[in-house]
């Protein structure tokens, strides 16, 4: 009777523990990180007595929970991946919103001032047109600084991320620490403590969202957790940090660091995965090639339009100045510079120009030049005064630099802050060229003069008089007005006769004693010849080798930032498929299912309320006993 | 393979995932739908929309295209008009020479005819130098800042310059908005556009008549030749009457070149080119030819050269000046036709101008005419291209979002449904 007792006892004890256990799966139903538990009973082996062994009731052997490490290193793979796309898809998001409304994009400011300046050029002496033209290249400045600062904004909103992302990173790890302490000691007791292993895993997921990481089980159920390449983020219940730094070159840009006991150390480069993988891509992949393509654009711009503003001749009958200007090369020294060198780089040619930032390396006897892009070596010529000459750019060295030393050149990112017009008064807007020329009216040839080109605008004589005379035997020569002579040839119809900085050709038969004059433009105020072709360089290829125009360069950079977005965001997309099966994986195995559990619930209710039964049934054998007996 | 467990919670979730990312759908549909606008960022299409861009561009293009024409048309029309003026009165000033032409003339009325004519001398400046609505000369060339014509009577001189504006109409095509003054009013060709015959300080009445060109080729070729020759020789030619039979009538001429030598033959030998005059009978050398009417004195002469240019003010004030002489006595008389002639001869040659630059103002009107309908063409092209582009098929996009919604109505009937099925209801 006693036996039976006892054995029924056990079994009330054991689907009480299966009960409770049933109640807290159902009541962590929606717990994240709750791995659903069972409990495992076991047969108590019973004791033979003549031969015959009855069983000796239930035990419970433990409570363990569902998960399998293999999924969980799954998801968390998949997290990680999924969390870098998301992150690099978010920010593309923003730039491709910033570049989202074609109407008032580059392209149509671009397009704006080039129709102000065919304004100009149908009436070139009207002021209104001049001022029109000047605001429309204030607003293509204005533009262009609008998209540099929301670039800039993009920029810091990446600081602030990677400094949240760090401070997050940090804080994970110590938690992870501290729960591979609790884990061990209580295993070390022969404790399986399922919240706190829970705890973890929900800890290691949330690290992977933002970083990368490799975890490693240790026997003493601890974890060690690497980032980077293999710096140890935590080991047992030690935990480093991952800081944010100022980079070594740039000022305001956040670069992260692995601080240990033995030191910090930058593993930017070698961060990968996650949101601050995520982070750091769309920087070096998008936000920084954007932006200098943009410098790019306004370098070009600015060059274009000056060189051709200042080949032409104002309502003051002044040569034409420069009509932009634009910011310089930036020139960075990296922190750990020994030496005293310093350098300044100016720009030599806008077509040779790329959007790539580059690294200056001394290595004691020579320089190494570097894209920052693409990492690849530069090979440059060494011009006047040891200039290091490639891609457009010329960078003066003085002083002394020691080995090892490094410095960053930023060809075009600080372009647009130095961004300005410099033309204010309308009438010194150049639309008229500063030449022109005649035929003498005495002239009894067929013989036509062209307008005239400016092949130098700088040459001193160029708006000299010059008569161009036509002898009877087929010369011509130009005379100043001392009557020296300054060019002279063989007549060819059509063939370009260069003097003073300027180009013109005769064509027709000029008959002996012709003479065609050219001179200076002063009173051409209705002149529209240099705002004619102003207008026509903007829309001539000056970029890339001169094999783009600042028009297509324009689109090309909306539709890179399109193709980028897109790309991001079907990545995302298939990657959240990925992820979403990985953790419907572990969710599959994890994961409490109420009807489940209202089964277990039945099953193990109904075992309960057999073994209160038995122990009804054992107090109803026993008194049958005593009756028997008192009776 | 088991069956595959669900948790309870992860079904929710993935229920609710699916009705949020059904109305992230539906909302991109609606805006789509009610903006018209298929590519909202440039990542909805990239290929599309840098095509967007382009074809944005090449309208605003268009659109410049077309104002510039305007104001090309605007400057064209006001030009032409200015010509149509000249043209009238050219026409009026003709009338009035062919008047003093007409013989039966005495001073008076040659006075009165020079007076109006003085009057017109003023309306001829006005023309010249006429601005146009934005306050631009319009026969200035560049220089539409200066009053272009400036002095007075024959001494008006032309200061703006030769410079002709275009203006960009078409991606590669550019029309002129105006013509130089010196092509309208100053470089008219003189008589024939050869050559010319000017009486010198005659005594006698010889009247120079038609000149013609017989042999361009023969007349270029000795021109020529005078400018090759060396030292050159200038193209000036004089007819000297003579009297060689000392009857008292000048009836033989000789031909001096600008040195005063004798012009030579090409015979062998070379004899002096010369030749015997008859009254109203031509006088022909080198390849031209002009008749002489009247009887001149001996040393009397003619000049011959190249034709020049000469201003249709030198013209008008030549002639007033003539008319300002009369004809009082018969050198004044043959003075006075041969002004008239010369007169008549220059302003047809200006009418004549001014007729060919309003007929090239007119091209240069109906290229504008045409351009302008190419850009219309090009234009509704570009529309459709955009509008294809760009677009949204409303028929399309419509079923797509009855399509969505019906998705979503689905997803939460499910859900709701689906959401209520639990063991423990059952248990009581």
């Amino acid at each position: 009777m006693a036996d039976m007792l006892n054995v029924a006892l056990s079994g009330l004890r054991a689907f009480q523990t299966a009960l409770n256990t049933t109640s807290n799966n159902i009541s962590n139903a929606s717990t994240p990180g709750y791995s659903r538990e069972r409990v495992d009973l076991s047969a108590q082996p019973g004791q033979g007595v003549a031969g015959l062994t009855v069983g000796a009731g239930v035990s419970v052997a433990g409570i363990s929970r569902y998960s399998d490490d293999l999924l969980s290193a799954q998801m968390r793979s998949a997290s990680s991946s999924y969390s870098r796309l998301d992150a690099y898809a978010d920010k593309a998001g923003d730039l491709n919103n910033l570049f989202s409304d074609s109407t008032t994009g580059l392209t149509a400011s671009l397009q704006d001032f080039t129709n102000a300046l065919q304004s100009v050029a149908n009436t070139p002496a009207d002021t209104s047109a001049r001022q029109t033209l000047l605001s429309q290249a204030g607003g293509l400045v204005t533009r262009l600084q609008s998209y540099q600062a929301q670039l800039d904004q993009t920029d810091a909103d990446v600081n602030d991320q990677l400094r949240a992302d760090a401070t997050s990173i940090s804080s994970i790890a110590q938690n992870i620490a501290q729960l591979n302490q609790q884990i061990a000691v209580a295993t070390g007791s022969g404790n399986t403590p399922n919240d706190l292993l829970d705890a973890r895993d929900q800890q290691l997921a949330n690290l992977a969202a933002l970083v990368d990481t490799s975890v490693v089980k240790q026997d003493d159920g601890s974890v060690n957790v690497f980032i980077g390449k293999g710096q140890p983020l935590v080991v047992g219940g030690q935990a480093s940090q991952v800081v944010a730094q100022t980079d070594q070159f740039i000022p305001n840009r956040v670069t992260l660091a692995f601080q240990s006991s033995s030191g910090t150390m930058d593993i930017t480069s070698s961060l990968s995965g996650g949101s601050v993988g995520g982070l750091l891509d769309f920087r070096s992949e998008m936000l920084d090639p954007e932006r200098n393509e943009l410098g790019r654009i306004a370098v070009a711009l600015t060059d274009v339009t000056n060189a051709q503003h200042q080949a032409g001749q104002d309502l003051y009958g002044d040569m034409g100045g420069a009509f932009f200007a634009v910011g310089g090369v930036e020139v960075l020294g990296g922190k750990g510079n020994t030496g005293s060198a310093t350098l300044s780089a100016t720009r030599t040619d806008t077509g040779q120009l790329t959007a790539a930032d580059y690294i200056l390396r001394y290595d004691g006897s020579n320089w190494q030049v570097q894209r920052t892009d693409t990492g690849a070596a530069v090979a440059y010529t060494v011009g006047s005064g040891g200039a290091l000459q490639f891609d457009g750019l010329s960078v003066a060295v003085s002083g002394s630099a020691q080995a090892g030393d490094q410095f960053m050149v930023q060809p075009t990112s600080g372009a647009i802050d130095g961004m300005q017009v410099l033309i204010t008064d309308p009438s010194r807007i150049a639309a008229a060229a500063p030449i022109r020329t005649a035929a003498a009216s005495g002239n009894t040839g067929t013989a036509t003069i062209s307008d005239g080109e400016v092949l130098d605008a700088g040459n001193a004589a160029l708006r000299s008089p010059v008569t161009i005379e036509f002898d009877g035997a087929g010369n011509w020569q130009a005379l100043d007005s001392t009557n020296a002579v300054l060019a002279s040839g063989a007549y060819a119809a059509g063939g370009n006769i260069d003097v003073n900085g300027w180009r013109v050709q005769v064509s027709g038969q000029p008959a002996a004693g012709d003479s065609f004059t050219v001179s200076s433009n002063v009173g051409g105020t209705g002149d529209n010849r240099n705002a004619l072709k102003l207008a026509a360089v903007l829309n001539q290829g000056v970029l890339t080798g001169g094999s783009e125009s600042l028009d297509a360069a324009a689109n090309r950079l909306v539709s890179t930032v399109g193709v980028a977005t897109n790309q991001a965001n079907t990545n995302r997309d298939a990657q959240k498929i990925i992820y979403d099966d990985s953790s419907s994986a572990v969710d599959s195995l994890s994961g409490v299912n109420l009807d489940e559990e209202a089964a277990d619930m039945l099953r193990y209710q109904q075992a309960y309320q057999a073994a209160a039964q038995m122990i009804s049934t054992a107090q109803t054998l026993f008194e049958t006993i005593l009756s028997a007996v008192n009776s | 393979m088991s069956s595959y467990r669900i948790s309870t919670a992860g079904q929710q979730s993935a229920a609710i995932a699916q009705m949020l990312q059904q109305q992230a759908l539906i909302a991109k549909t609606q805006q789509q739908v009610s903006s018209g606008v298929r590519v909202q960022t440039p990542a909805d299409d990239p290929v599309a929309e840098s095509r967007i861009l382009s074809i944005q561009n090449a309208q605003s293009q268009l659109d410049q295209y077309g104002k510039n024409a305007d104001a090309a048309t605007d400057r064209l029309n006001q030009g032409e008009q200015a010509l149509a003026d000249l043209a009238t009165l050219l026409q009026r000033i003709q009338e009035l020479a062919e008047q003093a032409n007409s013989g039966a003339m005495d001073d008076t009325s040659l006075n009165s005819i020079a007076t109006e004519l003085k009057s017109h001398v003023s309306d001829l400046q006005q023309i010249a130098n006429r601005q146009d609505s934005n306050g631009e000369y319009l026969f200035a060339g560049y220089s539409t800042g200066t009053q272009p014509f400036a002095g007075s009577g024959g001494g008006m001189t032309y200061v703006g310059d030769q410079g002709v504006r275009q203006l960009q109409i078409g991606a590669s095509q550019t029309v002129a908005d105006g013509i130089p003054g010196q092509q309208v009013f100053m470089d008219i060709p003189q008589g024939n556009g050869t050559f010319t015959v000017t009486a010198g300080s005659n005594s006698g009445t010889g009247v120079i008549g038609v000149q013609q060109v017989v042999d361009a080729a023969q007349w270029n070729a000795a021109v020529a030749a005078n400018a090759a020759a060396t030292p050159p020789l200038a193209n000036q030619y004089t007819i000297r009457f003579t009297d060689p039979d000392g009857d008292g009538t000048a009836d033989s001429w000789e031909l001096l070149d600008a040195n005063g030598n004798p012009v030579m033959d090409n015979g062998t030998p070379p004899a002096a080119v010369t030749g015997t005059y008859t009254d109203g009978g031509s006088i022909s050398f080198d390849g031209i030819q002009f008749t002489l009417s009247g009887q001149p004195a001996a040393g009397d002469t003619f000049q011959v050269q190249p034709a020049g240019t000469e201003s249709m003010f030198q013209t008008l004030n030549d002639l007033i000046t003539a008319l300002g002489n009369g004809n009082g006595t018969p050198q004044l008389q043959t003075q006075l036709g041969t002004a008239l002639n010369k007169a008549l001869s220059q302003l047809d040659n200006g009418l004549n101008n001014a007729i060919n630059l309003r007929t090239e103002v007119g091209a240069r009107l109906s290229s504008l005419d045409t351009a302008s309908s190419l850009r219309d063409d090009l234009n509704a092209q570009l529309t459709t291209s955009l509008s294809n582009t760009q677009d949204v098929d409303m028929a399309q996009a419509i079923g797509q979002l009855n399509q969505q919604m019906l998705g979503l109505q689905a997803a939460q009937a499910a859900y709701t449904r689906i959401g209520q099925l639990s063991l423990f209801d059952y248990l009581r």
